[in-house]
């Protein structure tokens, strides 16, 4: 072996490739998308009453154009409603929403998916880069606790 | 023909865990890079044995046939 590394994973997307990751994020943890939507008018509505808990995605840059600037994904699961954004800094946001959850639920529950995304950012990201530079990916699993395992292989000639 | 490989571990938090076989000296400096660029922040770094052995040369014979 040659080294060991430890990393913290720095996410900076595109709109696109950000979404990609909270479906796959969500649909891992039971969740269904219920909209992906531009700002205007059409933004999911919170039910009345429920408390929200607004959390951000440490070291996130979500890059955009002036057109995609104010997209926004919402999903759902048991009457929880997470909806994804950009704020004005550019970071990734997340706004968890529930009749029937206190402060700290709602907020374990978004730090669980917001978590699922950065994982989900990180392995599409380092699939494609390995792949790219002629890397196979020869085993993948998942273990019970979520975690990705990848052998990557490369054969020097 | 040398095999490279790379396990990793990406953790439900999204950490990311890599060990890095087969490679040697600056190819495995360079595979470390590899890793900061397409993730993020090394956060530990822990080199092994391995390491510190020389690279592999490769030699070509030229054989001249008359």
């Amino acid at each position: 072996m040659g080294a060991t590394l430890i990393l913290v994973p720095v996410v900076v997307a595109a709109w696109p490739a950000f979404s990609a990751a909270v479906v796959a994020a969500a649909a891992s943890l039971g969740y269904q998308v219920a909209a992906e939507a531009a700002k205007e008018g059409r933004t999911v509505a919170a039910p009345q009453g429920p408390k929200t808990v607004n959390l951000e995605i440490a070291r996130s840059e979500v890059v955009t154009n002036q057109l995609g600037r104010d997209q926004r994904m919402s999903v759902s699961k048991e009457g929880i409603t997470v909806t994804f954004s950009r704020d004005a800094r550019g970071k990734a946001t997340l706004s968890v929403t529930g009749q029937g959850h206190d402060q700290e639920s709602l907020r374990k529950l978004g730090e669980e998916l917001s978590q699922a995304v950065v994982q989900q950012y990180v392995y599409q990201k380092l699939t494609d880069e390995m792949r790219a530079r002629g890397f196979v990916v020869v085993e993948e699993e998942t273990s019970q606790e979520r975690a990705i395992h990848l052998k990557i292989r490369h054969w020097e000639t | 023909m040398a095999q490279r490989e790379f396990n990793i571990t990406i953790g439900a938090d999204g950490s990311v865990e890599v060990h890095i076989q087969g490679y040697k000296g600056k190819s495995c400096s360079e595979a470390v890079k590899l890793f900061e660029q397409i993730v993020g922040e090394i956060q530990a770094e822990q080199k092994t044995g391995e390491f510190y052995e020389p690279e592999e040369q490769v030699q070509y014979r030229i054989d001249q046939r008359h």
